[in-house]
């Protein structure tokens, strides 16, 4: 069964989208390579159980997206105080939107500006039912708490993202429903105290592999080829090798730009050098704070 | 030429305006937009290669203005504090309602609701403390004025069609000349989903002032840019004047384009020769008297008539958009 197909102009071949859903859909070039997987998950697991070790007692070091760039581009930040989160209107959107676009894709709504009303008022029906806190996303409370005017902020802000992901792609040439969103991919470096992250906006399968696509905002940056081989890396630390993702597409909405990385063995020991690079990153920067005159402990 | 209705329009006649006959629309050119990326990539070369190795030029239609104006016009607002004045509080707070109302399609309480909308965005532009410090009278007015133009969006635009994909505030950030220049903005709403074989994209802008010569060059600018990002040129751009009714609507041939690419190329090029640290050129204008840098400008002061700075006015027309 393909993808349902939000709205689209009648008549008019989105070249684009259908470049972009055929890469989705293609088989990797090549076939994942056991061997070399299994050497590579052996090889990570050691290096990144080296640099947790060195974590000051009872911190644990979660690696996300977002950290790993802060790392690679930018390590002395890594000294810096991290804000804690907060709920807006931007560092909402994806969550939102990625439901909006789950709706359009999975469930037929016919464009954004409609499945944001339904998305929204179902989060906030499941946060106010009795026992349905559990169900409700983590922003419904945030959303619920909000006047009229900041609920129609995040709002908008969930159909400018979903709409450009909706258009981005022509749903129809999937062969079978992509996973719209889904849950990040945890992986749990042995020692226990480490912790990757991978993040993708959609998971097509190819077979019985898996192709991603990342979301990435504002521009493509130089470092691109690690922006996609992180979540790429991730996931095939957290699967069987043989259903090892084999390709990460990277999609700029603000920039219109798109990047394809293949994720044979040499990206992936690539990626994974800068990860162990930026984790120990994180790690100096922890070990520098339990140091400093006041720090606890 | 862009066709100006001086009287307000409404519902129907507003959105036809702006939609148009979606048989009529133009034939993308497929190579269009390869061709202006070569053509901006090949004019920059030169002037990218002065710029230190580090810096990013960024190019938006505030520094365009500026630069093509005066380059030191340029310069002295680089250096000198943002203010915020009552203009460009009220045109924040009225392109935030305007969001809402092609977001959700209606209003509580207009000023209650511009106000949170800037709250849950935490406000960057600094628009509420300079509210609070309003002296009763003109914040009333304010209050007013928002609010008059909250009831005229109300009255004259239909809420949009989901199937028209209406998204506002989007952001285009098109990197050129492997990204030492970036060329970026904001539009306040787009219409039409982005198409190939026909343009389909209208994008609008909402001034909450009056007309002014530069608001043309900056849609101009952005068309450019949405051809440059979706590889397909809008079919039409407008600007919306939330005080009066006005639109003004503008077909995007290549003409367009063109014209706005020379601009680009000019404006960067002046941006690139300032990052590579030449002197600024000072072209007297009449707006030399509102300029941040008069009092250090023997040109701008002799232009002005005066060798007494001026302080720009709380009052003066500046939009947000």
């Amino acid at each position: 069964m393909a993808a349902t197909a939000p709205q689209q102009p009648a008549g008019l071949a989105v070249a684009r989208a259908r470049r972009l859903a055929d890469t989705l859909a293609a088989p990797p070039r090549t076939a994942a390579d056991v061997d070399a997987l299994e050497a590579l998950r052996a090889d990570t697991a050691r290096h990144l159980a080296a640099v947790a070790a060195d974590l000051p007692e009872g911190e644990r070091l979660v690696l996300d997206g977002h950290r790993l760039l802060v790392a690679h581009r930018h390590p002395e930040r890594c000294a810096l105080a991290e804000a804690p989160f907060t709920p807006s209107p931007r560092s909402c959107r994806r969550a939102v939107g990625m439901a909006v676009v789950a709706r359009c894709v999975r469930a037929g709504a016919p464009a954004p500006a409609a499945a944001v009303a339904e998305v929204v008022e179902e989060a906030v029906a499941d946060l106010e039912a009795p026992g349905g806190a559990g169900r409700a996303p983590w922003w419904a409370r945030y959303y619920a708490g909000l006047p009229a005017g900041g609920r129609a902020v995040v709002r908008a802000e969930a159909v400018g993202f979903a709409t450009r992901l909706v258009t981005a792609v022509e749903w129809e040439r999937l062969e079978r429903p992509p996973v719209v969103g889904g849950r990040d991919d945890w992986w749990q470096c042995p020692s226990g105290a480490l912790t990757l992250r991978g993040r993708a906006e959609l998971r097509v399968a190819t077979g019985e592999r898996v192709t991603l696509l990342v979301v990435g905002t504002r521009r493509c940056r130089e470092d691109w080829r690690l922006e996609l081989g992180y979540p790429g890396l991730v996931a095939t630390l957290v699967r069987a090798p043989a259903a090892a993702p084999g390709r990460v597409v990277g999609l700029w909405p603000d920039s219109g730009q798109v990047r394809v990385l293949e994720l044979d063995p040499g990206t992936l020991e690539r990626t994974a050098a800068a990860v162990v690079a930026a984790a120990a990153s994180w790690v100096d920067a922890r070990i520098e704070a339990a140091g400093a005159p006041g720090a606890a402990g | 030429m862009p066709v100006l209705a001086h009287r307000p329009l409404h519902g129907a006649e507003l959105l036809g305006r702006l939609r148009g006959e979606t048989g009529a629309r133009p034939v993308v050119d497929p190579g269009l937009a390869g061709g202006l990326r070569d053509w901006l990539e090949d004019g920059l070369a030169e002037a990218v290669a002065e710029v230190p190795g580090a810096h990013e030029v960024r190019v938006t239609k505030e520094t365009l203005n500026q630069v093509l104006v005066c380059e030191a016009h340029l310069a002295a607002c680089a250096g000198a504090p943002r203010t915020v004045s009552a203009a460009l509080a009220r045109g924040t707070l009225v392109d935030a309602l305007f969001r809402q109302w092609v977001t959700v399609g209606g209003f509580e309480d207009p000023w209650a609701d511009a106000v949170a909308a800037l709250e849950a965005e935490e406000d960057p532009g600094g628009i509420l403390p300079f509210v609070a410090a309003l002296p009763a009278g003109r914040r009333t007015a304010l209050v007013e004025e928002v609010e008059e133009q909250a009831q005229g969006i109300l009255r004259r635009w239909p809420v949009p069609s989901p199937a028209w994909m209406a998204r506002t505030q989007e952001r285009l950030e098109i990197p050129v000349c492997g990204g030492r220049v970036v060329l970026s903005g904001v539009i306040d709403l787009l219409l039409g989903a982005p198409a190939h074989q026909r343009a389909s994209v209208c994008l609008v802008e909402l001034k909450s002032g009056g007309r002014r010569l530069e608001h043309r060059g900056d849609l101009h600018f952005y068309a450019l840019l949405e051809t440059l990002r979706s590889a397909a040129p809008p079919f039409r751009i407008a600007t919306y004047y939330s005080a009066t009714g006005e639109l003004d609507v503008e077909p995007v041939g290549e003409d367009t384009l063109r014209a706005a690419l020379e601009r680009v190329l000019d404006g960067a090029a002046a941006l690139c020769r300032l990052a590579a640290g030449h002197e600024p050129a000072r072209r007297p204008n009449p707006l030399c008297a509102w300029c941040a840098g008069l009092p250090r400008c023997a040109p701008g002061q002799a232009r002005a008539g005066t060798d007494v700075p001026r302080t720009p006015d709380a009052g003066d027309d500046e939009d947000a958009g």
